[in-house]
């Protein structure tokens, strides 16, 4: 069951997990690692991708890129190049 | 080291003058806070060495003390690398030796997005500093239904937290007073996991050990370095806390000094403090030892910090909220607004797929119709007024060098620099409203796809588009780029907009050699002149993102702030600001630049008997033409009418005068000296004075074509005297005697160079503020006309090849 309208995202409710960058529209999950050379891997831990922080992915860009995602209460993006390298547990 | 040389009397309150250190994130409402604690006893300059601004200003606190407020760059982090983030951390630590270590550090916290901002209050907490903390947007924090409570904050952090409003300048007082009363959190014990614990122990004995045997020269460092390499812990524990050698100070304390120390390096932290003990023996090895061991466990030591940082925070997070807030749903994190937000419903149309495209698009609009044409007629009025001025205060002084060194040397050079004010204050008028408002994120958000592709950022398409009108004021907008090498690719790439200063020289050859085209092929021409240098910009930067600002994966991380209206007074500081950094430290080299432009094109002055000469050789000629009308065969009721008025015959030969004085000058002789090599471009040496001339600013190609082909000045749009004079123009001697110097071929040759070269000293000027060096500038100087030489060079080679 798909709750949201992105054509790459399958992890909607299930258990498995996928990278940042292919989570859908509208769709939640809880980070579990971040990989990337150590400078954007820090980056991102810093800005609270950590700790099993719940995201959300807000919109993408009318272009398809960067992605907006919402965490700890605020609104951030990244291009999907720095999103694949967060590893994440999608929840329904 | 001023910081471990400072004698203890000299505390900042004998001193009666602190200095105080204005930390937080970005969009945290800092700057706000800043003009609000100092008003306008502001200073802006740069840091030395690097492209980040200095801002710091007076501020009186309650008792009769004063303090020196540094702002320093927004911040995400103390650790990562961003030159911004580097410089701001290096103030904080005492690192730079243009900044006095600070006394007390005031961080800002925004209470709407609570946990990030409190990692770097995380950070500053290992600092050991003074601190306080100024609780700012509370009201829209309560608009998300999340109650701040500062007194609960206050507490669990052990220093003063301050509610602020800054723009209304709410709790500056408080905060003056907490400054003087700021005191040095106490570390809280980092959920760290044991092992790292373990490590953090080990490595701080090793580190202790070490420092306590290079007293007895013990320290395995050889050579001369080796006294100052010793003492490379010892300033540093003495820099973490100021007590941490006072006599009788208990064992642990200590320890927990050199335990810090060991954190740092284990996570990785370079800073310029910790660069040499990181590196020299043995403390390498200990380091590699101990990260090995954690890494056989799983454990990242940097990753393990930050996670227990941020666990740190959420149970703060959880304890300072009123008990309303929803901390402990499923969504304990995410969701601390339950409603959607104002800013998530304005964002659901200002970047929707179709409506924020055209919203995005009408702003773009109004920006570049604001710049282009709004800002035009007083940029001509200022002109004329500055001119105007001139005259008027020139008018007792005698015709000669002196009068023409004034008007034309000086106050056109004044002019050269003004006229750049209308635009420049524009165009940060909107850039400020757009910053502050939170749009121009949202803006660098739609255009990121397009501008990252060769190596830009989304943010670098202001810029880009202002230099459509201007470059000056589109390099001065790429300071809204945090990022430095996409900065300087932008900076770089910026010029190939075809500026309203190409377009005279445009119409010109367009309009002179491509008459039978008619005018819809004539723009297509014009927009060719577009395309290509968009093309050019879009390549270098495409080549540029490969080579020269080559680096890791450039991290994109765009925070999309909330919505706010802009605060008048924040806005119009920002352009006085902006202008006035134009005007002393880019206006001066402007200047300069112009009255040696003029001096070229006015000395060596044409001597005494060379002029008369022109002139009788004209007056004979003249004479000629009138026995000619007169001797026309018949009696001719109408030839009186034909010979031409006393006035235009003078005048005609003062313009011939003018042509000869500009070929003697030495921008004329540069024109010659040139020919050879802009020959096989198909010019001569009367278009190399124009390209000469052309580097005051593009524009004034047509004026100086004006003066070497003899028909005086050129008005705009009245350019038929000079385009019948350019058509008629003949080689004279050499291989190509009797053919025309212009073609449509030369014309499209030259049309190619001005829209590839570099030639405007007041983009050097700029490029060189902005970029804080001679490198850059000369760097694009010579990579924009070479790539303007060759380019031109092939279209003039194989055109006359085909033609």
């Amino acid at each position: 069951m798909k709750a949201c309208d992105f054509a790459a995202c399958n992890h909607c409710g299930s258990p498995e997990t996928c990278n940042l960058n292919q989570l859908g529209i509208g769709c939640r999950g809880s980070v579990l690692a971040v990989g990337g050379d150590i400078e954007l891997r820090r980056r991102l831990l810093e800005m609270g991708f950590c700790n099993g922080a719940h995201v959300e992915v807000v919109r993408r860009a009318p272009l398809g890129d960067p992605i907006e995602f919402r965490l700890r209460g605020y609104h951030l993006s990244l291009r999907e190049e720095q999103a694949k390298y967060v590893r994440i547990a999608p929840s329904a | 080291m001023s910081s471990c040389c400072t004698p203890p009397t000299d505390t900042p309150t004998a001193r009666g003058t602190m200095t105080v250190a204005l930390a937080g994130n970005p969009n945290c409402g800092k700057t706000t806070l800043f003009n609000a604690l100092t008003g306008l006893r502001q200073k802006v300059a740069n840091y030395p060495g690097v492209t980040v601004e200095k801002k710091t200003g007076r501020c009186k606190l309650p008792r009769g003390k004063r303090a020196d407020v540094i702002d320093l760059p927004g911040t995400y982090s103390l650790i990562s690398r961003s030159p911004d983030e580097q410089v701001a951390m290096e103030v904080l630590r005492g690192l730079r030796k243009d900044s006095p270590p600070p006394d007390v550090v005031v961080v800002v916290v925004d209470a709407s997005n609570l946990q990030r901002n409190l990692y770097l209050v995380s950070q500053l907490i290992e600092l050991g500093k003074p601190m306080v903390v100024a609780l700012n947007m509370i009201d829209i924090a309560q608009r998300r239904g999340l109650n701040v409570s500062a007194e609960k904050l206050q507490k669990e952090l052990g220093v003063p937290v301050i509610p602020v409003v800054g723009h209304k300048r709410r709790g500056i007082a408080e905060l003056k007073q907490a400054i003087l009363d700021a005191t040095v959190a106490p570390t809280p014990d980092w959920p760290l996991p044991e092992a790292m614990r373990e490590e953090l122990l080990l490595v701080g004995g090793g580190l202790a050990i070490l420092d306590s045997d290079e007293q007895g020269s013990e320290f395995g460092v050889q050579g001369s370095a080796k006294s100052e390499d010793a003492s490379g812990i010892r300033r540093l524990r003495l820099r973490g806390s100021a007590d941490a050698d006072r006599p009788g100070l208990p064992q642990r304390a200590r320890l927990d000094t050199y335990k810090a120390i060991a954190e740092r390096l284990l996570i990785g932290d370079r800073a310029a403090d910790l660069q040499r003990i990181a590196a020299q023996e043995p403390v390498a090895t200990l380091l590699s030892n101990a990260s090995g061991r954690l890494q056989t466990l799983g454990i990242d030591p940097m990753q393990a910090d930050v996670e227990a940082h941020y666990l740190w925070i959420e149970g703060v997070a959880q304890k300072v909220l009123d008990p309303g807030a929803p901390t402990t749903d499923d969504n304990r994190i995410l969701s601390y607004a339950p409603a959607r937000t104002l800013t998530e419903r304005v964002d659901a149309i200002f970047i929707h797929k179709f409506w924020g495209l055209l919203i995005f698009a009408a702003i773009m609009g109004l920006l570049f119709v604001t710049l282009f044409w709004l800002a035009k007629p007083i940029m001509d009025g200022i002109q004329d007024g500055i001119k105007a001025l001139g005259l008027w205060t020139t008018s007792h002084i005698a015709d000669g060098p002196l009068k023409d060194l004034l008007n034309d040397g000086i106050f056109n050079g004044v002019g050269a620099v003004v006229v750049f004010v209308p635009q420049i204050a524009l165009l940060f008028l909107f850039l400020a409203v757009l910053e502050d408002t939170g749009y121009l994120a949202r803006a660098a958000f739609l255009m990121d796809r397009l501008l990252s592709k060769v190596g830009l950022h989304g943010k670098s398409f202001i810029p880009l588009l202002s230099s459509f009108a201007c470059a000056i004021p589109g390099i001065m907008a790429t300071r809204t780029i945090e990022n430095r090498r996409e900065r300087l690719a932008t900076i770089l790439v910026a010029p190939f907009m075809s500026c309203s200063a190409r377009l005279p020289v445009y119409t010109l050859l367009i309009g002179t050699f491509f008459v039978s085209y008619g005018p819809l092929r004539q723009a297509g021409i014009m927009l060719a002149c577009y395309a290509l240098g968009i093309v050019a910009a879009a390549g270098t930067a495409f080549i540029f993102k490969r080579t020269l600002t080559k680096g890791p994966a450039t991290s994109f991380i765009l925070e999309l702030p909330t919505y706010k209206l802009p605060q008048i007074s924040q806005v119009a500081r920002q352009v006085w600001i902006n202008t006035k950094a134009f005007l002393t430290k880019a206006g001066t080299v402007i200047f300069c630049l112009s009255v040696i432009l003029w001096a070229m094109a006015y000395y060596p002055r044409l001597p005494e008997t060379r002029i008369q000469s022109i002139r009788q050789q004209v007056e004979l000629s003249q004479a000629r033409d009138r026995i000619d009308v007169s001797n026309s065969g018949k009696p001719d009721p109408m030839a009186y009418s034909r010979i031409p008025l006393v006035q235009k015959l003078d005048a005609e030969r003062e313009q011939r005068v003018a042509a000869a004085q500009a070929e003697y000058s030495l921008s004329g002789r540069l024109g010659h000296l040139m020919e050879p090599a802009i020959r096989p471009l198909g010019y001569d040496w009367k278009i190399g004075i124009g390209l000469v001339s052309a580097f005051a600013a593009r524009e004034v190609f047509v004026s100086s074509m004006g003066i070497v082909y003899s028909v005086g000045e050129v008005e705009e749009g009245k350019t038929a005297d000079l385009a019948s004079a350019m058509r008629s123009d003949r080689y004279t001697s050499g291989p190509r005697a009797g053919q025309p110097v212009w073609t449509p071929l030369v014309a499209v040759s030259l049309l190619v160079w001005f829209v590839l070269a570099m030639q405007c000293m007041s983009t050097f000027a700029i490029v060189r503020r902005e970029t804080n060096g001679w490198r850059w500038p000369i760097f694009m100087l010579v990579y924009m006309n070479a790539l303007a030489y060759v380019v031109a060079l092939a279209v003039y080679q194989i055109g006359s090849r085909i033609v």
